[in-house]
């Protein structure tokens, strides 16, 4: 249990502050900003031991976020209780900054009230809260009466992820598929490692309760119907654009409303959808990845005041598709007194307060190549500390699902309601980002 | 932050709330309420305002009503006279139509922290827990718990267990969790809430109806029921087997968790749970934020005390990422080290080398020390790689190498020719006190091999007056000691130097002067007596060839799991570790775990004239069995006629433990000589012994055994049983 909750400011000051049980005293809030915050050296764990007091804190840009608790309890849980509280007042009040706190602290405190009660979890489904608390900082969302009297009627117990008597003019459903693909290359262009993790979110805004089935090239999958003779030949030649048929996935997991036992037995998805936005699953691929660029790194120490730095990037995707925001990163030493830089694309800049020159490009098409060269000056220095080169990172996002994953169907099914899965609007999104994309040089 | 002329503060917004005009105007009004609140925050004492903060809250608006609480509830406790004012507003609130209102009232009610408070929230809570609406239940449940915390010396309310007994069958999920949070509160003192078979197999049926959070805290409920035999165990897991993969990380370590305590009577079953949590546990690892991947790494940990091979192929998951933080990278490494195997050893040394000229000194000082680790197992390629660092000629690499290889000389002396060669190749020394330390414990343990050694000592006699560290000149006075024992010629003066200076001249510390007064007297009395006292055991040579550790049963650490103390490290509670593993031999999950036990010894053949049977007793380190094989004489060695089984190693182990023999250690797949150091205990005896297989014409395995004390017939009886083992799953192979 929880037993005490404070926000902090990148300088220590408290913006909120709730205490749940009376062993947490006022001093716990100053003990974590003189030992934590104000610390000199580096954060030495998320956790932190005072006096028999254990504080775990996570950190939103510059705003400190912990928790307090005297008791053993289940680390992994008190994190994901600070993101799920995270997440609450980002869906309430967008991005967590100081600005946007100090704003709306008394929705803040309004939220910790039912969320935690005398430490205990309570109720953190965003849809659900949006019953009790009645700030006007909800987004885009219109309350009436009727919503007000399903507070007794709604915990039926049966889900608790859906309210009964949901309506909407306009059936429609998002889906987005987010990856973040994560690359550490050798100079050599060997990959030491690459993984993608997945995201599929949804957008349901469906009446009644519908049951949803939800199907992807999932390898098993394809695999299990090639063998039984009853090949998809329509969903197969829509796969054929990407060349790869089926992904293997590692390991998923789904939200809390996708029947587990069923996709264990035959591995289907199906589920009765919350309303509004939820992530409907996460997974992680480590095969066959596409890895929408390659950076060819050539650095050369020319005598001791001089360094030459060429980094080409390929892209390695359709021609016909784009990548964005397209951001290259390479570092500098410390010692650096001048850079000069040539690229035939995009912009570049020597930042020196953050010790990289910073290349930008807008966009890009598949199977391009784009070049930079630099020349870095040093100022010649005694120290003998050789220069700890670190990796060239780079930032970007795609159109595709770098994993290969594709969405195949998803069927609404709302046998109460008259409407069926034709009068649904379908929606569908692929974005690829770069997680931690690194080559090293 | 506003601490000063906060007084004048606190008087202006008492004149504000006072204000009539100010009151007849609700937005303005709340305006100043949120004022209130925002100093509250920020530390600054506003209680003088308490009078008019109760007048707020007779308000329709909810959100200000909940300010207003929440200010009640902070200051209670300093005014209980004017919070009783409060209270028959809560009251009337607490019959309000509304369950949100209903719900409020009756939650801040009970947050008052004064005296006296229980008689007038009592009748509430006794009412709110029948209320119709699930919302204020809920509430209600944990008012019963806030009120329990009111008086924890009171005598328990029999009807109010009763009833919160009964609401664990309440249709809401949260409701349910509630009961148990709070009946495990109010009778703590009893040891908790009793989750007997109806309320097990209950609340297992509603698992899926709870959210993450609650499906945790039932999980830890539940590790206190214990099934009636295996039928129910297995249907319990069953029923569980979905919640090991689920999308929340604490949710699947917790199923694990219990996984490991209900099935410890059945390793197979564990292992395979622990198989299956393997790849949340490893996705965890590669979670986006930081401090979820910290907390899968030290779980990962935990598991690997046990299962060392689970996570071998995926060593690549391990490697450190440039920008994540000190913590992690740290965690990072000391996976790395455990799970170098022969694939990947190349690899995974050419990672971290690239770790060791990290910005961070301490970073790269821990990468330096993982390749020490290492060393003790693939000794040349690392000494390769720690040389090659020594040429970067920078103070915290160089001492952070010499101090490895001050480690890696005690734990694997047949590294010692190739390290003194390194070290008389170096050219600079260390700066800092650590390393200086280091180097010259190598130069006085092993000076006979350096050939400079007495030269680089010199220099160090020479600069004593700036010397600041006492525990350099400690290190310096007895190195130079042992110098002058192998080397006499060459250091006797330097050493008569550095006594003088240490003895008559200025030296302030007291220790430095006690330590070379002791050397003084001692080499008085003579050289030899000297030697006696300073040279002292070196490390065994024959213990070298040891690698890995020993894995260690799960229920070592499956008390701790998913709690805090595995990300805490070792320091916090190092007593749980010690405690499990002293009431070890009496458990009854071991007896159970180990049946067929007495049949094995009973088939022995010398054991039909007198009854000794082997125990495994409490573990032994592997400090003190070094110690103790040391200290021992051999009592009886024999060769057994056959050849080592060519089983796995984990097999092997485990046919041994089958009949009360520990492993401590052996040597990897085929390494020539395969060695083996096993123990057990015996009425009263405790047996050490080593097996060799000696690279030779028939290869046939050669016993050693040392006793502890002697009792010859319990050596007899435990030849016979290793015999019959060690032939077992040869007879099974052929």
């Amino acid at each position: 249990m929880i037993g005490g909750l404070f926000i902090y400011n990148h300088k220590g000051e408290v913006l909120i502050s709730r205490v749940y049980r009376d062993d947490i005293g006022r001093n716990a809030v100053d003990a974590f900003r003189v030992n934590v915050i104000h610390a000199r050296q580096q954060v030495r764990s998320p956790v932190t031991n005072i006096a028999r007091t254990s504080f775990f804190h996570i950190k939103r840009s510059n705003i400190w976020l912990a928790a307090v608790t005297k008791q053993n309890v289940n680390a992994a849980m008190v994190f994901e209780f600070l993101y799920k509280m995270c997440d609450v007042m980002t869906a309430y009040f967008g991005k967590i900054s100081e600005e946007n706190i100090k704003n709306n602290f008394v929705l803040i405190y309004e939220l910790l009230d039912e969320i935690l009660d005398f430490g205990y979890p309570q109720n953190s489904e965003t849809g659900a809260l949006k019953t009790f608390i009645t700030q006007q900082g909800i987004k885009g969302q219109v309350r009436t009466k009727e919503e007000q009297s399903q507070i007794t009627s709604q915990v039926t117990g049966q889900i608790g992820w859906r309210r009964e008597g949901i309506k909407y003019r306009r059936n429609e459903l998002f889906l987005d598929v987010l990856e973040s693909v994560n690359l550490l290359m050798s100079p050599q262009g060997q990959v030491l490692s690459a993984h993608v993790s997945g995201r599929v979110v949804m957008k349901s805004y469906l009446s009644g309760m519908p049951e949803c089935k939800f199907g992807m090239n999932d390898k098993i999958v394809i695999d299990k119907q090639g063998k039984g003779g009853t090949t998809d030949d329509s969903g197969k030649s829509e796969l054929g654009g990407s060349g790869k048929q089926s992904i293997a996935i590692d390991d998923c997991t789904f939200h809390q409303c996708v029947r587990l036992s069923k996709f264990d037995s035959e591995r289907s998805i199906s589920f009765i959808p919350p309303d509004g936005e939820y992530e409907l699953m996460r997974y992680r691929t480590t095969k066959d990845i596409i890895l929408p660029f390659r950076v060819i790194p050539l650095v050369r120490e020319v005598g001791r005041t001089k360094l030459e730095v060429k980094v080409v990037i390929k892209s390695n995707f359709k021609p016909s598709l784009l990548a964005q925001k397209i951001e290259v990163r390479i570092p500098t030493p410390l010692n650096t007194s001048g850079v000069q830089v040539i690229c035939m694309k995009g912009k570049a800049k020597y930042k020196a307060s953050e010790n990289a020159i910073v290349w930008k490009i807008k966009r890009m098409a598949g199977m391009k190549e784009s070049q930079i060269s630099a020349e870095i000056e040093l100022l010649p220095t005694n120290d003998k500390k050789k220069w700890a080169r670190p990796p060239i990172s780079m930032n970007f996002e795609v159109p595709f699902a770098p994993s290969g994953l594709k969405v195949r169907y998803l069927k609404v099914f709302e046998s109460k309601l008259n409407y069926s899965d034709h009068d649904v609007i379908k929606w569908v999104r692929y974005i690829g980002r770069s997680g931690i994309y690194e080559t090293r040089c | 932050m506003p601490y000063f002329g906060s007084e004048e503060m606190v008087k202006e917004l008492k004149r504000a709330l006072s204000n009539p005009n100010v009151q007849a105007d609700r937005l303005r009004y709340k305006n100043y309420i949120t004022k209130v609140i925002r100093y509250m925050t920020q530390g600054l004492d506003v209680s003088a305002l308490f009078m008019d903060m109760v007048k707020a809250s007779a308000t329709v608006d909810i959100v200000q009503k909940k300010l207003v609480y929440l200010y009640m509830c902070t200051y209670a406790s300093d005014k209980p006279d004017l919070a009783l004012l409060a209270i028959n507003t809560l009251r009337k609130d607490c019959a309000d139509p509304n369950p949100m209102v209903r719900g409020l009232a009756l939650r801040n009610m009970c947050n008052f922290r004064m005296p006296g408070m229980t008689e007038y929230i009592e009748q509430p809570i006794v009412a709110g827990l029948r209320d119709k609406a699930s919302y204020v239940r809920r509430v209600a449940v944990l008012g019963c718990a806030k009120m329990h915390s009111l008086q924890p010396n009171t005598e328990i309310d029999g009807t109010i267990v009763n009833e919160l007994y009964a609401l664990l069958r309440d249709p809401d999920p949260v409701v349910v969790v509630n009961c148990l949070c709070a009946l495990e509160e109010i009778l703590k003192d009893e040891g908790g809430v009793v989750i007997n078979k109806p309320i097990a197999h209950h609340l297992l049926n509603r698992m899926k109806d709870l959210d993450s959070w609650a499906q945790s805290e039932v999980l830890t409920f539940l590790l206190r029921y214990h099934p009636r035999g295996d039928d129910e165990l297995f249907d319990i897991l069953s029923l569980l087997d979905a919640f090991l993969q689920s999308a929340h990380a604490h949710v699947a370590v917790a199923t694990l968790r219990l996984f490991l305590h209900l099935a410890s009577a059945h390793p197979a079953v564990q292992a395979d749970a622990l198989l299956r949590t393997s790849a949340p546990l490893l996705a965890t690892c590669g979670a986006a934020s930081r401090e979820l991947r910290f907390a899968g790494l030290c779980h990962v940990q935990q598991v690997m005390r046990s299962q060392p091979g689970l996570f071998g192929m995926h060593y690549k998951r391990f490697f450190c990422g440039y920008s994540e933080p000190s913590y992690i990278k740290f965690r990072k490494m000391e996976i790395l080290v455990e799970l170098v195997n022969d694939e990947n050893v190349a690899l995974v040394l050419e990672e971290l080398r690239s770790y060791c000229t990290d910005v961070s000194p301490e970073l790269a000082q821990a990468a330096i020390a993982a390749i020490g680790r290492i060393a003790r197992t693939y000794s040349e390629k690392c000494l390769d790689i720690l040389t090659g660092l020594l040429a970067l000629k920078q103070d915290h690499i160089t001492s952070a190498v010499i101090q490895t290889f001050r480690d890696l000389v005690w734990f694997c002396p047949q590294s010692t020719a190739a390290v003194c060669q390194t070290v008389e190749a170096c050219v600079d020394s260390p700066q800092d006190s650590e390393g200086k330390q280091a180097l010259l414990w190598l130069l006085g343990e092993h000076g006979d091999q350096i050939s400079s050694a007495p030269y680089v000592m010199e220099g160090y006699i020479d600069g004593l007056k700036t010397e600041l560290s006492s525990a350099v000149k400690m290190e310096l006075l007895t190195a130079s000691v042992k110098m002058f024992l192998c080397r006499p010629a060459e250091t006797q003066d330097m050493l008569g130097r550095l006594l003088h200076y240490c003895i008559a001249e200025e030296e302030s510390d007291v220790c430095v002067r006690d330590r070379a007064l002791l050397y003084y007297r001692l080499l008085q009395r003579g050289v030899e007596e000297t030697r006696k006292v300073v040279t002292g055991p070196k490390s065994d040579p024959s213990m070298s060839v040891l690698t890995g550790r020993q894995e260690e049963p799960i229920r070592q650490w499956a008390s701790t799991f998913n709690t805090l103390s595995p990300l805490a490290g070792r320091d916090l509670c190092p007593q749980t570790a010690v405690v499990s593993a002293a009431d070890q031999p009496s458990s009854s999950a071991e007896k159970e775990l180990l049946p067929e036990s007495t049949d094995v010894t009973l088939s022995s053949p010398d054991d039909t004239e007198e009854e000794i049977s082997l125990s495994l007793g409490p573990p032994l380190s592997h400090e003190t069995f070094e110690k103790m094989w040391l200290d021992l004489e051999v009592l009886h060695r024999q060769t057994l006629g056959f050849p080592r089984p060519r089983t796995a190693p984990d097999t092997l182990q485990a046919a041994l433990q089958l009949v009360k023999i520990q492993t401590l250690a052996f040597t990897p797949g085929d390494t020539v000589p395969w060695k083996a150091y096993i123990y057990t205990r015996s009425t009263g005896t405790l047996i050490l012994a080593e097996l060799l297989q000696a690279p030779g014409s028939d290869e046939s395995l050669v016993v050693s055994v040392k006793q502890q004390p002697v009792n010859q017939h319990a050596i007899r009886v435990f030849v016979s049983i290793l015999k019959s083992v060690l032939q077992t799953p040869n007879a099974d192979s052929s």
